[in-house]
Parts: structure tokens; sequence; C-alpha cells
């Protein structure tokens, strides 16, 4: 007997660690469930009284329960790991650190407790998991997944049975088209008609450019900047010598640079997604191709590009939402989301706009002393709140321009600065973009 | 002219990291049975780990060849002969081997993948490596990618040469062609097998770190990489090494030439050769 197990120890060892990895990644990315119990002591300023004396009180609930169905796994996972997860563990645990929401209808204050379920970068597993994180685990809310067709699969369910959806990472110009018949559901982050196109076009006829090369990924997010560049560039006279559409999984980028730099045109796009814009801003290089407006995104708007491409990066522009000299609140924010972390954890256009989000998910369900998602929407829908943007409101489901902090960054001595637009900018827009450092 | 060779180069550079990404998995395949689907994981661990010996140990990545590949060999080998073999035994014959192998292997890519993400983060991660631009009769190319063209051209020549003139490589083929005469003749067919998938691992983790200088790199990456692999494996055909080198040098032409006139039909053009060949020669180019 001894001699079998003697002889088989190596493949069970193996498979034994196999089943391990296997359960504890199962584990882990099945459910996590984040309770933090809020300290006896508290002292927390109160941004709305308690009523002196409640009447008829519901069921006791010593906890906000929030469900949420993320990409922890699969190739959004970057989004979730780069965009909002820094932002919600650090919010809820700040939140909770206070003692929670403040619910009048329980007279007393609530932690929140997340509910989170791993979709595998899945929109349809996504849209199962959030019906069942509404119908069987019956959360109080949700909050939103990962990326627009995410967006697209998941609004309509959580519009369905009356759940307050606050979206994060993704936005665009045919989702703004839905909302009127989405009464739940919030865009926080800006996209291309809301405002970014529109102000990266002003900042390119200001500086007298008359022509850009396109390349866009040949999906939803991709065919919609290309067009409404196509709309915006056009009406500043700006002429777009040419519009390629690249696949998600496109290797050799060569062909298109080559052709974008034959073409001379004074501003280079890339409307696409890491994926695709690293590679095209490591082909730049490699073909010395430096135009004097190099934008893409989204991607150049996080840590790790910078820490990924060291000084190539100075000058280079992407979609920004936020910096540290926006505001002292942002510069707070900064610290709350960075400090003692490493660079790559940083996103200077969306997370600004997710914790607004939050901010105003929280004064609102204070402010309508329930939980019920209807009371906590109508005044989500009409009221304005304070946050880390300053006075932030919903306008008709999206977060009010005037809210924003910036469209338009740029990498200007290894900082991420707001360059656009030109009222809200924390530098001065670098044009032409300086040679690539050799 | 000038437009012919950047076509044709382009198409060469890339064909390279094809030929190589293939001929591992075909020589998996090809003698050991083990479709391994867990290939691009391979890709993916050499190029993750070349971007840690660049960005913390600021060890080059022509160094990291020589670290990754051996490291990768030694990861397969263990592989094989523990799951591999175990499997092997279990099973009533070959075909069940190769279905039940199959299926392990995908297990072995969710388990490689997912200690990636705990180690890396899902983060895209690239750095700046021989940047340089280097003109050939006009056409402009990056030095590094003409590096890893150089590399994937030796390390094939490199393996076949060991697979035609040596001891080992006439053990390795005789096993390919009949395992079972190949064992009554005195080849240790259980190590010859750990062998070759020891050795389509190393030819992946090299791929790595070739990729690696040239793309960016993910926890992610080796699924986009797999699928290539699998065309190129089917196109060369199933198990023929030389079959893969010239595959995937020819996908990579095809793709060349596809991008430089529609960039978007890039991956439909891969699989529109795939649907071709299994109606026209399902055996492939030099498929038995």
């Amino acid at each position: 007997m001894w001699s079998r197990i003697r002889k088989n120890v190596l493949p069970l060892c193996f498979c034994l660690l196999i089943v391990i990895t296997i359960l504890a990644t199962f584990i882990g990315c099945k459910e996590e469930v984040t309770t933090t119990a809020p300290p006896v002591t508290a002292t927390v300023t109160q941004t709305v009284a308690p009523p002196a004396t409640t009447t008829a009180k519901p069921a006791p609930k010593d906890k906000i329960v929030v469900g949420m169905s993320r990409s922890f796994s699969g190739p959004i996972a970057i989004i979730d790991d780069s965009a909002f997860r820094p932002v919600y563990e650090t919010w809820v645990k700040e939140v909770n650190a206070a003692g929670g929401i403040f619910v009048a209808e329980y007279g007393k204050k609530l932690p929140i407790e997340l509910k989170t379920y791993d979709d595998k970068s899945d929109p349809a597993t996504m849209a199962q998991l959030t019906e069942k994180l509404i119908l069987q685990d019956k959360v109080d809310f949700l909050w939103g997944g990962g990326g627009t067709s995410f967006i697209y699969a998941q609004a309509p369910i959580a519009n369905k049975y009356n759940y307050i959806l606050i979206t994060m990472e993704g936005g665009a110009t045919t989702l703004q088209e839905m909302l009127p018949s989405l009464p739940y559901v919030f865009v926080t982050l800006p996209f291309s008609t809301w405002y970014e196109m529109p102000v990266l076009a002003d900042m390119l006829a200001s500086k007298g450019v008359k022509s850009a090369y396109i390349i866009y990924i040949s999906d939803l997010h991709g065919v919609e900047y290309n067009g409404a560049a196509g709309i915006e560039f056009g009406k500043k006279g700006i002429q777009i010598l040419g519009s390629k559409a690249v696949p998600p999984d496109i290797k050799d980028l060569s062909p298109v640079i080559k052709e974008a730099k034959a073409s001379g045109a004074d501003a280079f796009c890339a409307f696409a997604y890491p994926d695709q814009v690293f590679p095209a801003v490591g082909m730049s290089i490699e073909l010395d191709y430096n135009p004097k407006v190099w934008l893409g995104g989204p991607g150049i708007n996080f840590g790790f590009f910078h820490t990924g491409f060291g000084p190539m990066v100075e000058g280079v522009m992407g979609w920004a939402g936020w910096n540290r000299k926006s505001s002292a609140a942002l510069n707070t924010l900064a610290d709350k989301l960075y400090k003692d972390k490493p660079e790559d954890a940083q996103d200077w256009w969306g997370q600004a706009y997710y914790w607004a989000g939050l901010d105003m998910w929280k004064a609102a369900i204070e402010k309508a002393g329930t939980l019920d998602n209807k009371k906590v929407r109508d005044i989500l829908a009409t009221e304005r709140f304070q946050t880390v943007l300053g006075e932030t409101w919903f306008d008709k489901g999206l977060l009010n321009k005037e809210t924003h902090a910036g469209e338009v960054g740029q990498w200007i001595n290894g900082v991420y600065e707001v360059v656009g637009p030109f009222d809200k900018a924390t530098a001065e827009w670098v044009y032409p973009k300086p040679a690539w450092p050799k | 002219m000038e437009r012919f060779l950047d076509v044709a180069i382009a198409g060469l550079l890339l064909g390279g990291l094809y030929a190589l990404i293939a001929m591992g998995m075909s020589l998996q395949y090809g003698v050991a049975r083990v479709f391994n689907i867990a290939h691009g994981e391979f890709i993916m661990l050499g190029a993750m780990t070349t971007w840690t010996l660049y960005t913390v140990f600021n060890i080059s990545p022509l160094v990291a060849v020589v670290i990754c590949g051996p490291l990768a060999f030694v990861l397969g080998f263990i592989i094989h002969r523990t799951m591999f073999r175990k499997l092997q035994s279990l099973s009533a014959n070959q075909g069940v081997f190769e279905s039940n192998s199959m299926l392990a292997s995908f297990g072995l890519m969710f388990v490689i993948q997912n200690i990636a993400f705990l180690a890396w983060g899902p983060e895209i991660r690239t750095y700046n490596y021989l940047m340089e631009t280097v003109s050939i009769g006009g056409a402009l190319f990056g030095a590094r990618r003409l590096v890893t063209l150089g590399f994937a051209i030796a390390i094939g020549v490199i393996f076949y040469i060991f697979l035609a003139r040596t001891r080992i490589g006439k053990a390795i083929r005789a096993a390919g062609q009949d395992p079972s005469t190949a064992g009554l003749m005195g080849v240790n067919i259980n190590w010859v097998l750990a062998l070759c998938f020891g050795l389509g691992a190393a030819m992946a983790g090299i791929a790595g770190v070739l990729i690696s200088m040239s793309y960016p790199d993910s926890a992610n990456m080796g699924q986009e990489y797999l699928t290539v692999a699998i065309i190129v494996v089917v196109l060369g055909g199933l198990g023929s090494i030389p079959g893969s080198f010239i595959g995937g040098f020819l996908l990579g032409i095809i793709g060349s030439i596809v991008s430089f006139y529609e960039p978007g039909l890039n991956m439909a053009a891969y699989y529109a050769i795939f649907v071709i060949l299994l109606l026209v020669r399902p055996r492939g180019i030099m498929g038995r």
C-alpha cells in the first residue's frame, strides 16, 4: 500500500494543488461579502437630522445590502480593478467607519454590506446575476456593472424591477437616448457627445488644427466616438483624412500607423480600449510617428499607462475627468484613493465621478429617510447635492456637464493634467506634442 | 516597391511569432498527443515573467529568453510527468486519452490564468525596449520586432536541426510516428513524451518573452494567442512541426495583406482561411 501511495504521491499533490487553487479562486470570485461593522462610538456630522419621533416603524434592519455583478475575471477585469472597485472599496469603508447611512425610518445609521458576484466579463451572466440579486438575494440597492455594453444589459432589468442603477464605467449617446424610458438609471461617466468630443473639437480648432486621422475599435464604443468626431470636427472645419476600424484583437497596427503618418494629418485619434491604444502608442514610437496631437482612450488616463511607457507618455492626450489641482476636495479624494498605493491604481477619468455618484446616492437615501428605491430615485432625479465635484446633479439621467471637472487630459511632466475645456484646465495644453524621447 | 516591402516584412515579423507559438503546440499534439488548450497560458507566463524581470530586476528581455524558456520547460515537463502521465495510464486507449487530456488542459488553463490574475492583476503591462526605428529599402520597422523575427527563425531552425540530426530528435520522431514500436526499440516513451510537452511549453514561454517586447501583455492574453496557435496548427497540419513553421509565416503574411487594405477584417480573414482549409484540405499544408 505504501509503495502505491509513494508512487502516486506526486500526481496526488499536483491534483490537490489544482483543486485547492480552483476552490480558492471559486470562493474568492464567486461571492464576496464585505461587512464592516460600524464603530459603536463613531461621531458623525449628520447631513439630515433624524425626526424627533417615528411612528409605525418597519421591520428592524441592521444593514443596507448593495448588490453588484462585477467582472473580477475575464477581459473586462482590468476595468473593474482599475476603475470602480478602488472607489467603492474606499468609499464603503469610509462610510461604514462613520457608522453608515442614516435612514430615518429605522431611526439609526445602517452600515453598507456589499454582495458581489463575478460575471466573468460576460454581459449575459451579468444580466442573470442582476436578476438573482434582485429576486433571490433581495438586495436593497444595486450598483452598476463595468463597461458600456454591461449597462445596456443591466439598465432595463434594474428599471423593470424599479431598482435605482447608478452606472459607473460606461456611457453612450445611444444610452442617453434610452434614458427617458429608464427613469431609474443614472449615468455618471462623461462620454463622446457628453461633452468630450465638442470640447476636443473646440480645442483643436483654437490651435488651427486642420486635419485628423482616426482609428477606432470596431464596436459600439469606437463607432460612436468616430461618428461624434465626424460631426464635431466637421463643425470646426477639421478634415478627417482617414478613418479605420480595428478589431479588438488586432496584433499588428503598423499598416494603419504608417497610413496615418503618410496622411500628414495634424491630429491622430485612437478611439479604442487599452488593448488597442497601448500597441498604437508603441507602434507610433517605433515608427517615429509624432503628429501635433496624439489622443487615445480610454486607457491613457490610467496610471499604468505612465508606469508602462515611462517618459514616452509626455504630450500624449486622452479623456480626463479630474486632477489634484481641480479643487481641494478632489485633492483630498486623490489622497484617499492613491496615497501609499502604486501609480498603477490611478484613474484620472472616471473615479471622481463614481465617488460623486455614491455621495449623491447616500445623500438621497438620507434625505428620503427610507430604503424605498422609488422615493430615493425621485430625490436623485430632482435634487442637487454637495459632492467632491461641488454642487452636483443629474440632468435627465446624466451627470450635468457643469459638474464635470474636465474632459480632455494630457501627460505633462509625468502628471496627467486636465487641459480641456480651457476654463477647467489644471495646466496649459502643450501643443504641438513634443517629439518622442530618444 | 516600398509598399510591397512594408507589407511583406510586416507579415514576416508577425508570422515569426505565430510560427514559434504554433510549433510548440504542434509538438505537444504531434508527439505527446495532448491538444494543449493551456498553451496560451504558457505564452502569458513567459510574457508576464519577462515584464517582471525587466521592470523590477532590470534584466534584459534577451536574457529573459534563457530564463523563461528553461523555466517553462521544467513546468511543462513536471505537468506531463504528473497529470498527463496519470491520465494516460487511466485511459482505455489513445482516443480516450486525447479527449481526457484536452479537458484536463482546459482546467489547467483556468488554474494558470487565475494564479496569474492573483500574481499580476488584470492590468495591461508594457515596457520600452529597443524602440529604435530601422529602415529596410525605405520601409520603416521597429528594431525590437526585427530582433523578434531573428529569434523566431533561429529557434525554428535550431529546433528543426535538433529533431533531424540528434539522437533525442530521432527518438522524438519515432515516438511521434508509433509510440508502441518506439518503446519496443528502447525509447523511454514516457520520458520522451514529457520532454516534448516540456519543449512545447518552452517554445510558448520564449514566444511570450518575444511578444512582450513588441506588444502589451496581461494575465488575460493567453486565449487570443491560443486561437492563433490553433489556426496555424490546423493550417500547417495537425502535429506537423515544419507545417506549423510554414503556416505561421503564411498566416502572418495574409494578416499583413488584409490589415493593409482593411484592418477590421484581420481576424475574419484568419477564420475564413481556417474554414476554407477545413473544407478543401482538412489535413493542412503538411499533415499526414
